[in-house]
């Protein structure tokens, strides 16, 4: 059986942040190539597949620093929700609540100011990646 | 002062010293800053953490969850369930939420990336022991929740939302209009 913890806050910081909604995953991981090629148009497909998948996702913001992201305005379903996976690849400007722990950055957003669509164009530097998120209309 | 020192020394060597890969089983993906890690953790509700909203069930697999290192309060983020599907840990850990359990899998460390502390899930040992369970109940509770979405292939390529997110704006996100050029171009 499991029990609700005690709801004590912990304290937090309000910022306003700008970056990508990116898949933490493959920025970490490596497993799908470079942090630079796993973010933006050339990534759009598999930003997708991991947010619905429930793997978190972060703000990437211009300094290089990731925010990993619990809560969008009033939406908790930040493991495979619906709001996550429409920003999936997007540049927002972000206002919230941070949170540090352990080396990471956790960002509850308030209010997403605005929602910039895919500003990150890197296509034709990287391709689709992974090559096979377009499936081969050859095949 | 030399003796306050050492003292403290001591006091810290223990944990500085854990090695959490000792014991571990974790099988390698080949990742360049992977490092097994088997430990015993709390499940906790991340959002409940920082904020003290807490619903009873964690949140039913929808948020996203930690494990609260016992060995030393480290909150460790599991990003990663063990199928190499594009899944995370969260629907995996959700049914032990605000339970002790034991995890084996891999750690993530890139701290020039900012890759600290962030896990891949492989296998959960439930509280009071017994058998060790894999992490791998990802993709059968999708086909359970989306029976219309039945067919061949990879549970991503038949995903009713990602399907419409793909309609309207293309594989690239930039819209279906140059999303065809350029597959026209580089296929």
């Amino acid at each position: 059986m499991s029990l609700p913890l005690a709801g004590h806050a912990a304290e937090g910081t309000r910022i306003q942040v700008t970056g990508e909604i990116i898949d933490t995953w493959c920025y970490y991981s490596g497993v799908m190539g470079s942090p630079d090629a796993v973010v933006g148009s050339a990534h759009h497909t598999c930003a997708l597949w991991c947010s619905a998948g429930g793997i978190p996702v972060g703000l990437l913001a211009e300094d290089g620093t990731v925010y990993m992201v619990l809560k969008v305005g009033e939406d908790d379903q930040t493991a495979g929700g619906d709001t996550t996976l429409k920003l999936a690849a997007h540049t927002v400007e972000a206002d919230g609540m941070l949170y540090e722990r352990d080396g990471l950055n956790y960002l509850v957003v308030s209010d997403v100011v605005s929602d910039l669509d895919i500003t990150n164009q890197n296509h034709d530097d990287y391709g689709n990646v992974p090559p096979f998120s377009i499936p081969d209309p050859n095949k | 002062m030399k003796k306050l020192i050492a003292l403290l020394a001591m006091m810290a060597s223990p944990l500085a010293a854990q090695d959490f890969s000792e014991g571990s089983e974790a099988r390698s993906w080949n990742l360049y800053a992977e490092v097994p890690a088997k430990f015993e953790a709390t499940v906790v509700d991340l959002l409940c953490t920082f904020t003290g909203d807490c619903p009873a069930d964690c949140g039913a697999g929808k948020r996203q969850l930690g494990l609260l290192r016992t060995a030393d309060d480290t909150l460790i983020l599991p990003m990663k369930n063990s199928q190499p599907a594009f899944t995370g840990a969260a629907v995996e850990l959700q049914p032990f939420c605000n339970q002790t359990i034991t995890v084996d899998g891999l750690m993530i460390d890139d701290p020039e990336l900012g890759a600290n502390n962030v896990y891949l899930v492989q296998t959960i040992v439930p509280p009071g022991g017994g058998d060790k369970i894999k992490a791998n109940k990802w993709t059968k509770n999708w086909a359970a929740e989306h029976p219309e979405a039945k067919g061949k292939g990879p549970w991503f390529r038949r995903d009713p939302r990602i399907k419409s997110i793909i309609a309207e704006e293309g594989y690239l996100g930039l819209g279906v209009e140059l999303d065809e050029a350029w597959i026209a171009d580089n296929f």
